[in-house]
């Protein structure tokens, strides 16, 4: 039980990482990306074909978020034409760019069929309870940050123009801010951040396909930040757990309710999970942790 | 109606504390604990509730039999959603919470290699239905506790392959569908025809959901090929059979046969059709054991059971498991099944057909060569299934099988 508890807690410290990274764009920024499952592929196979051909891990970390930064900064420049809705379909379209990119490069990412045996992280930890230990607390340590970082953000001269660029760009730009570029770090940053999250998913899973950058990815983490608040920081980080929670604690609905079958209970898990959705926005449209509907 | 903040998290918290309530999985000696995990959800949807539910009623069945060396068989199913990442969630679950010796029904590649670090750190089996290549040889199979009941895309290249020089063909090409599956194919092809002495004369992976190939399809016919060899699915393949109908060539083409179905014959006719061979990995229909499954596939699922071969396949993952339990003794543990599994599957031996068959025998001290309802099976020393190959040829209504080529 304990190592399944674990596992659920890695992955919702990974994806919490997106959650933040979109968070900061959409919730404190209001650029809708849609495709920040581009820069997450991004960083998963950038760990993956280093730490595949010997290279230290370290350097897939820092060559994913390099990588990712370097591919938002055209975004952040087509973020000076696009609004809204514009931007949202091209920053998608970006994301199919790099799944297309990666299957088409056959000799670097070995196309549609994956990188598989990325080396776990710190794995000279034979024990199997060490070994998660330590990951989920360095992922939690990096969580913390990210979180303290971006309070501080928020905060900041930087955060207060941020906020004022999702609430009204015109005024921003009539008191002599320039919008562009403060977006464009916004969507940088964002990006990074994603990419150190598609490492740590790499190294965790342990394979890479280009099955796993799908939108679907994206659209989980609107789920969480939606569902936990958007806008809030803390929301981010419980919208996640509560996403994970739905998701995977619907596996025990089969031993709690024995007379369905528990293959249609695999089908009823997806309603459950969009169920919730729509409750959420019917009852507590703000999200978990929004207290105000600031929009 | 509308929560504030606290009631709100109030309410998650009541919620996830009842959801994480430690519930009764105490562990009976005379049990052996399966795990069904199928991609009953996602893109693997169509086969996966079958491969479940076939995996469900096989082990009630094997159960209702008296079970194997006076064990019963508990099947705790779980969905894959066709994603590594839920897989590798779904396996944690199965090994950790409900202690599972085994792992069967795993379809997608990709959630295969996810799983297979967690089942051989856990010292479990794990039996697939993935056709990676990874999946054979270390680091993946480095315990030899995986096995796989579909045959590689590798092994159906080198059915092609076959094929083609049975036939007199001298100058192929290929045509792959950008994935694994279809590249695995036309690339599998390649090296075993050129390990002949041949060579292609062109060799084109083509991107899916296009409304038109004709642009891939001149480049191949430029080159003058007397048979296409393809590694497509169905929608591709009706778009591509249909131009090249269009341009009067009279090239050939050798298909796998999930490339061909009903609606495909329907909407094109004998003058396309006549030109193709179709290759299938040869299930045992008419095989007893083939019987046997179509039966409980009807009644679980009210359809006929040569329409999910994966299925099949699960049902032949059950039967050889119990067959391995039972071999293997009381008691026996995991390691010692396991090591049961590949004689169990043939080539050698008696050949049985059911589970029933295949105990009775064993406790008369035969050696039994369970032959199943998928394929003969005869798993070979990566644990991959070696079946026979079909060449399939139209014959004005269907495709008929004219010969069976072996690899």
């Amino acid at each position: 039980m304990e190592a399944y508890l674990l596992a659920i807690a890695i992955f919702v410290a990974i994806f919490t990482l997106l959650t933040l990274g979109l968070n900061l764009q959409y919730g404190l920024t209001g650029l809708t990306n849609f495709g920040l499952v581009g820069f997450f592929g991004i960083g998963a196979y950038a760990s993956a074909i280093l730490t595949t051909h010997g290279y230290p891990v370290v350097a897939g970390f820092a060559a994913g978020a390099a990588l990712a930064v370097i591919a938002a900064w055209p975004i952040g420049l087509v973020a000076l034409r696009l609004r809204d809705d514009y931007f949202a379909i091209a920053t998608l379209g970006l994301s199919e760019v790099v799944r297309v990119a990666i299957i088409s490069e056959k000799e670097l990412t070995a196309g549609v069929q994956g990188i598989p045996g990325i080396p776990r992280l710190f794995a000279v930890l034979e024990s199997r309870t060490w070994q998660p230990l330590l990951l989920l607390a360095v992922l939690v340590a990096a969580n913390l940050g990210v979180v303290l970082v971006m309070r501080r953000i928020a905060r900041s001269p930087f955060g207060r123009v941020i906020g004022a660029i999702r609430d009204n760009e015109e005024a921003v730009r009539a008191l002599g801010k320039d919008p562009a570029r403060f977006k464009t770090q916004v969507l940088m940053v964002g990006a990074g951040l994603s990419a150190v999250a598609g490492s740590f998913y790499a190294h965790y899973v342990g394979y890479v396909t280009p099955d796993q950058i799908t939108p679907l990815v994206t659209f989980q983490i609107w789920m969480a930040m939606i569902l936990g608040g958007t806008g809030r920081i803390s929301g981010a980080v419980l919208g996640t757990l509560l996403l994970m929670l739905l998701i995977e604690g619907a596996r025990f609905l089969p031993d709690l309710l024995p007379f369905v079958s528990s293959t249609a209970m695999a089908e009823l898990r997806v309603f459950v999970v969009g169920l919730a959705l729509v409750l959420f926005t019917v009852y507590r449209p703000q999200g978990l942790m929004g207290e105000v509907a600031r929009r | 109606m509308r929560f504030d903040r606290r009631q709100t998290l109030r309410l998650m918290a009541a919620g996830t504390l009842a959801a994480g309530l430690p519930r009764g999985a105490s562990a009976q000696a005379e049990e052996f604990r399966v795990g069904a995990l199928c991609p009953v959800t996602g893109a693997g949807a169509t086969f996966g509730a079958g491969m479940q539910k076939t995996i469900i009623a096989t082990a009630a069945r094997i159960n209702a039999a008296g079970g194997a060396a006076g064990r019963t068989f508990r099947v705790f199913a779980d969905d894959d959603q066709t994603q590594p990442q839920a897989g590798v969630l779904a396996a944690k679950k199965l090994l950790e919470v409900n202690r599972v010796q085994a792992i069967l029904g795993t379809w997608s590649s990709g959630v295969s290699l996810a799983v297979i670090p967690l089942t051989n750190e856990a010292g479990a089996i794990l039996m697939n239905t993935s056709g990676a290549p990874a999946l054979s040889v270390p680091p993946a199979n480095a315990k030899h506790l995986s096995y796989r009941f579909q045959a590689t895309n590798d092994r159906f290249g080198r059915a092609f392959a076959q094929i083609a020089a049975r036939e007199g063909f001298k100058r192929p090409a290929t045509m792959a569908f950008n994935n694994a599956s279809g590249i695995g194919n036309t690339e599998g092809f390649a090296k075993a025809w050129k390990a002949q002495g041949g060579s292609l004369t062109k060799a084109v992976v083509y991107e899916p959901n296009q409304p038109s190939y004709r642009s891939e399809l001149q480049s191949v016919l430029d080159t003058k090929p007397d048979v296409i060899v393809m590694g497509s699915y169905v929608a591709d393949t009706a778009i591509i059979l249909r131009e090249w109908y269009q341009t009067g060539a009279t090239t050939k083409f050798i298909l796998p046969d999930w490339a061909v179905n009903a609606s495909t014959i329907a909407s094109l006719g004998e003058d396309v059709l006549s030109n193709c061979i179709t290759v299938e990995s040869v299930a045992n229909e008419g095989s007893p054991a083939f019987a046997d499954f179509d039966a409980l596939y009807r009644k679980e699922m009210g359809a006929p059971g040569r329409g999910n071969n994966y299925a099949a396949m699960a049902y032949d993952m059950m039967v050889l498991l119990a067959l391995a339990v039972e071999a293997a003794g009381p008691g026996a543990d995991v390691a010692a099944i396991n090591a049961r599994i590949i004689p169990l599957s043939g080539p050698d031996g008696e050949v049985v057909s059911s589970f029933a068959q295949g105990r009775d025998a064993l406790k008369a001290g035969r050696t039994i060569n369970y032959d199943g309802a998928s394929s003969v099976l005869d798993l070979d020393q990566y644990g991959d299934v070696t079946p026979d190959f079909g060449a399939y040829k139209f014959n004005g209504k269907s495709f008929e099988r004219k010969y069976i080529v072996k690899i």
